[in-house]
């Protein structure tokens, strides 16, 4: 069971470059390749609502729920 | 009376240089304390090289020891706390206190004096591992943090 994280989707949607959402979330580009690469061991609210304020998205645009048993069958 | 914390680390330190040198002094002449002590105390010879080899084993752990809380407040001084190589040095410190525990337990058979050192040490090994073991919770917590955005 994991939650991937689908930021490169929507950005590449948006057409947006790591960098330039980075500066506008405010958060470092290290750290929004921490969340882009799935590293990320948890999520501020804080940043969740500014990454969909800025990628006009919902939580669940980015967010993704998946049981690995069940992807396996 | 507030200390500061570099302050507060060069104290440590200077307590660790003093307690080498005491050290020093004990590896010097801690033959001769011991032949001194047993002629006193009218010991036998058996007592004298239980004690003699006691200091000098104890000293072995001690230097260690000294050495990792020497590298140990270095760290601290760099602002290196929540490392690994902090808890491996706490560990070292904790298994060179079980050792002098050991050590002073069994000369405690030919000194019983030896056993309230054993006892000491133990303890002491006990307080050590415990400060070693918030150590690893905190690596983990901090690791935890730096990874949350």
């Amino acid at each position: 069971m994991e939650i991937l994280v689908n930021l490169d989707v929507m950005m590449a949607r948006r057409k947006i470059s790591s960098g330039e959402l980075a500066e506008r979330i405010g958060i470092t580009p290290a750290n929004l390749s921490i969340l882009k690469n799935g590293k990320a061991k948890a999520i501020r609210f804080s940043t969740l609502m500014a990454l969909c304020r800025e990628l006009s998205c919902q939580p669940g645009d980015l967010l993704e729920f998946r049981d690995e048993e069940e992807h396996a069958e | 009376m507030k200390i500061s914390k570099d302050k507060s680390i060069l104290l440590s330190r200077c307590c660790i240089v003093l307690f080498a040198a005491a050290l020093l002094a004990l590896d010097g002449g801690g033959y001769f304390a011991a032949r001194w002590f047993c002629a006193v105390r009218s010991l036998d010879r058996a007592a004298l090289y239980a004690m003699t080899a006691a200091i000098y084993l104890c000293s072995v752990f001690a230097w260690i020891a000294l050495w990792q809380l020497w590298r140990l407040l270095g760290n601290l001084r760099r602002e290196a706390v929540f490392t690994a190589e902090n808890v491996r040095r706490l560990r070292i410190v904790s298994w060179c206190c079980v050792g002098v525990a050991a050590v002073c337990f069994a000369a405690c058979f030919f000194y019983l004096p030896f056993l309230f050192v054993a006892i000491a040490a133990g303890f002491m090994a006990l307080i050590v591992r415990i400060i070693k073991n918030v150590f690893e919770q905190a690596i983990e917590m901090k690791s935890e943090l730096d990874l949350t955005i």
